[in-house]
Parts: C-alpha cells; sequence; structure tokens
C-alpha cells in the first residue's frame, strides 16, 4: 500500500515535470511576440473592429451610438441623390487617379536610381544620403517648403520658368504638384531596398552575360529585374497601399481644390467624422471601411498576378 | 534561451506598464487633483502667451483653486472633448470654446449651465459685457457660457496709399466696396493690388448679411442657396474680374506687407503680423461694405464652458466662477494679444484705448455691428463655405451650381446627423 502510493507520487511528480516543460515550450514563442501582440491589439485590431462596427451605426461620438445595419451602405454606395454618394465616388476616384498617377514613378524613379548608384559612383555615400534625406522629413514640413517652391507670385519655380503658372490652384497643374511632391517625398525607402536587393545579384550573371554579348538594357532587363523580382513585388504592394492612404499633401498643399478635384477620400472621412459640424461617424467610418475594401482587393490582384511570373 | 526570453519579456512588460501607469496617472491625477482647476483652451498661438499671463497673475492672488492652463490645438481640443466626456476621465473644469459650437453642446448635452451659480456673482451680467459675445450664452433660458472676448474681422489699409489713391474714401469712417473699385482702378497702373482676397469665409458672410442673408433663417433650415448670396458672390468675383483684388494664387499678406496693396481685410487678431513690416504706415478700420447706412463686422467669440462632470465638487465650481470674475476685471493682456475683451471693465483702461482695434468697442453703435453666425449648424455650413467661395469668385465653378451644391451638402449633413 505504501509503496505503491510512493510510486504513485513519484510518477505525479515526473509528470508534472514533464508537463511543465511543455508548457514552457508552448510559452516561449508568444513571449517573443507577447509586446507586439498587445500594441497591435490596442493601436490596430481593437480600433479597426469598433470602426467596422461603428459602419453600421449612427453616431455624433457623444451619445450612444445606434445600430442601423447596412444603412450607412447604402446611403454611400446607392442613393445617387445623397451628397454622401458624390463624396464616395469623387473621393474614391480622386484617390485611384492619385495612385495610379504615382505608384509607377514611386517604383520606377528609385529603381533607376538605385541601378546608377550600385555602379558605385564617385561621391556614392553623399548622393545616397541625399536621395534618402526627404524620407526622414513630415509631411507638414515638406509640403510648406513646396507651397513656397510653387507659390505664384513669390515662388522660385515660377521665378525661373518665366511663367505665371498656378501651380496649387488649378488642373493639371495641381495633379503635376501632387505627383512631382509625392515622388521627391518617398524616393527614398525604395530605392534602399532596391539597393540592398541589386548589391545581392552575383556578379557572374553579368560576366556571363557579358561574355554572351549581352548589352547594358539586356543584362537589366534579363538579369536585375528577375532577380529582384520578390523586392518588386514587396515595394509595388507597399507603397500602393501607401499612396491609397493619401492625405497631407492635398490637405496642405491643394486644399482639395480646384473644385474639389484634388479631395481624396480621407479627406472626406475626416470631415464627416472629425469636422467643424456634429460628427457624422457613421457614415464617415463607412466610407474607410469601403477604402480598406479597395485596397485589399487591389493588393490581392497585384499579389495574383506578381506571383504568376513565378 | 528560454531565461533570456523571460527577462526580456519581463522587462519590456514593465516598461509597458511604467508607461502606460504614467499616461494614465497623469491624466487622472490632472484631473482629480483637489485644488487645482484644469483650464482647456485653443491658444497655442502667441496669444498663449498672454492667456498664460492672465492665469499666472490670477494664481498670484493666491485662491483657493489654482488654474492649470493646458493650450490645445485647436482641432485636437474639439476631437478630445467628446473622449473625456464620454470617459468621464480628465475633463476640464473650464474650457474656452468658440461661440459658433455652443449650440451644438448644448444640444448634445454635455455643458453644465451657470444659472444657479450667477446669484454669488451679481457683476457677471449682460450689463457688464459686450451684448454680442454676451447673447451667445443665453440659451432656452439657460446661461452657458461666459464670454471671454470678441474678435472681428475687420480691414487694415496702408495709410501712403489711401492717400494717394482714396484720400477721402475714410471720411465717413467707412470704406465702401464702390471706393475701393474707385481706388483699385488708379491703382492698376502702378501695378498695386486694390483689395486682398484674403479667408474667404468671413468675406462672404461678411457681404452676405450686409445684403440682408444670412445662414438660417429660422434656426433649423440652413439657407446657403439664395438671391443674396448669389449677389455676394458676383460682387468678389467682379472685384476678381476687373483686377481690383489679387491674381488666384498670389498670397494677399506678403502684397500688403511689401506696400503691394491697399487694402487688406484680416483679423484683428492678426496685428502681430503686420507689425512685423516694419516699414509700414497702416490702420485698422470697418471691414468694407456696400452702404455705410448698415455696418456689419463678422464676428466669433471665445467663451468659458463647463463641461458637464459628476465629480466635479460645488466648491470647485465656485473656484472656476472666481477665476471668471478675475478674467472679467483683467482681461487687459487679452486686449494686447490683439483681441477685443468681451468684459466693459476693460473699456475704461487708457491702456486699451489706445489699441487700434478699440475702435470696435468704444462706441456703443459700433457694438451694434458685430455679427457672430450663431446657428446650430454653422460648422456645417462653413465646411461647405470655405469649399464653394474660393472656386466661385475666381472663376473655376459657376456660382448658381456651387450654391446649390452646398446647400444640398448642408442639408444632407443635417439630415445624416438627426437620423437618429
Amino acid at each position: 500500500m505504501i509503496n505503491t502510493g510512493v510510486k504513485k507520487e513519484l510518477s505525479m511528480t515526473a509528470e508534472l515535470e514533464k508537463n511543465l516543460g511543455k508548457k514552457r515550450a508552448n510559452l516561449s514563442p508568444y513571449l517573443y511576440i507577447g509586446p507586439h501582440l498587445i500594441l497591435f491589439a490596442i493601436f490596430f485590431l481593437f480600433p479597426t473592429l469598433y470602426g467596422i462596427y461603428i459602419s453600421f451605426t449612427n453616431w455624433d461620438l457623444i451619445g450612444t451610438p445606434e445600430f442601423v445595419g447596412f444603412a450607412n451602405y447604402k446611403e454611400i454606395l446607392f442613393n445617387q441623390d445623397s451628397t454622401f454618394y458624390d463624396q464616395l465616388r469623387n473621393g474614391l476616384g480622386n484617390t485611384f487617379k492619385f495612385v495610379l498617377f504615382t505608384v509607377p514613378a514611386c517604383i520606377i524613379v528609385p529603381l533607376l536610381l538605385a541601378a546608377g548608384l550600385n555602379t558605385k559612383p564617385k561621391g556614392l555615400k553623399f548622393f545616397q544620403a541625399l536621395f534618402y534625406m526627404p524620407t526622414l522629413f513630415s509631411v507638414s514640413a515638406v509640403m510648406i517648403v513646396f507651397s513656397m517652391l510653387f507659390s505664384v507670385s513669390f515662388g522660385p519655380i515660377n521665378h525661373y520658368l518665366n511663367v505665371e503658372t498656378n501651380w496649387l490652384a488649378t488642373q493639371p497643374y495641381a495633379w503635376i504638384t501632387l505627383v512631382i511632391v509625392t515622388i521627391w517625398w518617398t524616393i527614398g525607402a525604395n530605392m534602399i531596398i532596391y539597393q540592398a536587393a541589386l548589391n545581392g545579384i552575383s556578379k557572374d550573371l553579368y560576366e556571363a552575360a557579358a561574355i554572351d554579348g549581352a548589352n547594358s538594357i539586356q543584362k537589366f532587363f534579363r538579369i536585375t529585374l528577375p532577380s529582384i523580382r520578390a523586392q518588386l513585388l514587396y515595394t509595388v504592394v507597399i507603397t500602393t497601399i501607401a499612396q491609397f492612404n493619401i492625405y497631407g499633401q492635398p490637405l496642405m498643399l491643394t486644399k482639395g481644390g480646384p473644385t474639389s478635384s484634388t479631395t481624396v477620400l480621407l479627406m472626406y472621412i475626416q470631415k464627416n467624422a472629425f469636422g467643424s459640424g456634429n460628427s457624422i461617424a457613421g457614415i464617415g467610418s463607412a466610407m474607410a471601411v469601403i477604402l480598406g475594401l479597395c485596397i485589399m482587393v487591389v493588393s490581392a490582384i497585384q499579389f495574383f498576378f506578381l506571383r504568376q511570373r513565378d | 534561451m528560454k531565461k533570456k526570453a523571460v527577462v526580456l519579456f519581463s522587462i519590456l512588460f514593465v516598461i509597458m506598464m511604467a508607461l502606460s501607469g504614467c499616461s494614465s496617472s497623469s491624466s487622472s491625477s490632472s484631473a482629480s487633483t483637489k485644488n487645482e482647476i484644469l483650464y482647456w483652451n485653443p491658444f497655442t498661438g502667441p496669444d498663449g502667451e498672454n492667456m498664460k499671463q492672465i492665469v499666472n497673475d490670477y494664481n498670484k492672488t493666491n485662491p483657493k483653486f489654482k488654474v492649470k492652463n493646458v493650450s490645445i490645438a485647436e482641432n485636437d481640443m474639439y476631437a478630445k472633448i467628446p473622449t473625456v466626456v464620454n470617459s468621464g476621465n480628465g475633463i476640464p473644469d473650464v474650457t474656452i470654446v468658440h461661440a459658433e459650437r455652443i449650440k451644438q453642446f448644448v444640444d448634445n448635452g454635455i455643458l453644465t449651465a451657470y444659472d444657479d451659480l450667477l446669484a454669488d456673482y451679481p457683476e457677471i451680467k449682460a450689463e457688464n459685457y459686450v451684448p454680442a459675445g454676451w447673447n451667445i450664452g443665453d440659451l432656452e433660458g439657460s446661461r452657458y457660457s461666459v464670454p471671454l472676448d470678441v474678435h472681428s474681422f475687420v480691414m487694415y489699409y496702408n495709410k501712403d496709399l489711401l492717400q494717394k489713391y482714396a484720400p477721402h474714401a475714410l471720411d465717413d469712417n467707412v470704406i465702401t466696396f464702390d471706393e475701393i473699385r474707385a481706388a483699385g482702378e488708379l491703382s492698376q497702373k502702378d501695378k498695386i493690388t486694390g483689395i486682398g482676397i484674403t479667408w474667404t469665409r468671413p468675406i462672404f458672410l461678411s457681404i452676405y448679411h450686409q445684403l440682408g442673408g444670412d445662414i438660417t433663417s429660422d434656426g433649423k433650415t440652413p439657407t446657403l442657396d439664395t438671391p443674396e448670396a448669389k449677389k455676394a458672390l458676383e460682387l468678389l468675383k467682379g472685384l476678381v474680374d476687373d483686377k481690383i483684388a489679387n491674381k488666384d494664387g498670389e498670397d494677399p499678406g506678403q502684397l500688403f506687407k511689401s506696400g503691394k496693396a491697399i487694402f487688406y481685410p484680416e483679423g484683428i487678431w492678426m496685428q502681430n503680423g503686420v507689425k512685423e513690416a516694419k516699414k509700414l504706415n497702416w490702420g485698422l478700420t470697418n471691414f468694407p461694405q456696400i452702404s455705410p447706412d448698415k455696418i456689419v463686422n463678422w464676428t466669433s467669440s471665445h467663451q468659458f464652458v463647463m463641461l458637464k462632470d459628476k465629480n466635479r465638487s460645488t466648491e470647485k465650481t465656485k473656484g472656476v466662477m472666481d477665476f471668471l470674475n478675475y478674467v472679467r476685471e483683467h482681461s487687459l493682456p487679452w486686449a494686447q494679444a490683439g483681441q477685443n475683451p468681451a468684459a466693459l471693465a476693460t473699456l475704461e483702461n487708457p491702456e486699451y484705448q489706445q489699441l487700434p482695434q478699440s475702435f470696435l468697442i468704444k462706441d456703443p453703435e459700433m457694438q451694434k455691428t458685430l455679427k457672430i453666425f450663431d446657428y446650430k449648424y454653422n460648422g456645417f455650413v462653413v465646411e461647405e463655405v470655405d469649399k464653394l467661395v474660393g472656386d466661385a469668385i475666381y472663376g473655376k465653378l459657376a456660382i448658381d451650381k456651387g450654391l446649390k451644391a452646398a446647400q444640398k451638402a448642408v442639408e444632407d449633413k443635417i439630415a445624416a446627423n438627426n437620423k437618429k
């Protein structure tokens, strides 16, 4: 009796130890991702879910949200008489335009610069720093500088071109200005990625190609581009998402004008939810959800196409 | 490895707890500290220094409750108010808000009325304040705010250029649009701009009201698409078309400060900016008028309100009243920031009477020209006005079409807001 009891106890401790060991092994991955997981939940997951919930309600930020089902979505998607329908159409249209205008340039220009820097010219570090620097500036600082540069009567650009173009308040110049500013501001991040990718391509490939008689353009399209496809995919997706969230540039430079032709969706969302009048948070959130869906769909399409070529 | 992870994680955890602990304790302490009045205001510009001076001077009088001055950028402050009111944490004891917001706040039920408190403070009464500023806080028979100032949108002029191009325009103390037109036509030849198109919202609203229009007919319905609004926009468009006003995109402030514009409509609060131009010989007068018989100066007002807070003690509320009563008598620093104090006690101060903007208050007749556009849905209206006016007067948007769209947008926003 006593013996068996002791035996039992012994085996239990052994089991306990085993269990403890298992638990520890299971816990450690969570310890690593824990801090991020907490921050992710507080600052991303919870606000996102709450935002989606708000899009199904009427809420002025002060009272209690009142559930209205899909009424907000019906209003902005199908009620053609509604101001909010026009806002969504115009805002989303302008956002898509902006993405179409900027994303190709935001890929090509940094790629060319990186390719140039990859030839290790004199002053490599200097140019690298120079091209990367704009990325470090805040959007407001950049926009203030550019609104001075593009100013009608006192701006150096008009002075040196010897014209009186109203860059910020007439089309198509307003779009041109926005695109130029955005490219200048965002060159750095993509360029660094491309530089690293280009550095990783084996020199042997180029030497073999040179022996086979390939010129530099052929080398670029046959060796360079395929070798950095993964990085290209990444930057295309990331840049597209970033440009969909366009807000600061038109807000500060063109103020959405002329005649709302550069008012992007985020500006309408902000005005509806946090404008100077009572808040219409439900409609604002519904617009935000639609914008989010658009970004997801576009990213998925990009992923699909760039993956296909594998 | 595992040990390291545990150590690392616990360090991170401690830091995070410490950080979050800090933030929550500091915000709750500012609300619940027993002997401190938390005072929010949107004065983040240079005028914030003047407000700080008033608060410091008040704290030197050793009041029972000292005032803690917290200036938050306007947009952030208005975004924060619903958050703190909803959570019940960190609600300021007294807050400065713009006059146009008060109806909306009362409607939302987030303001405490001053009614019962005023009995102990007989000097906080209508007779001691500029009517335009005082009347705003009187809603449904209750008093919800006490005014700090009345700030008007008027007109600066270049004295030398006025002498040259319109020497008699100011003889009747009012510059009319006809006089501006005549002066601008003369000055064009010398490449001097007649008038600057600055902040289109008060410019349009002033003219609209001069013509007999207002942004609401009955306090409920918005009225933007009206013949008067059309006329107001046409008048401004005429000035642009005939090159009396500056070109689209030109900075009217730069033009005026470099002596290249005669008239510069701006707020009285912009004086410090104008003073920067040392060589400029400038004066301040009424906003330009269509006829000298009916003068309108667009005005807004900063008002003291108390957001509802269950935890605010009666004692502390009295402390707030003491502070407001002090500000009533000691508003001179605020006037020196370029504002017109709403409390008439400052009016007798000779130092105040020297200030250029005092012309709006000195004469009780002039006080009547101050027009605050007080409407529950003012916020919706001004968003549309801001979008409309610049495009309409610079010929990018047909006036009729623009007014119609603006009217519709305001109506739709009101409808969306009232759905519940």
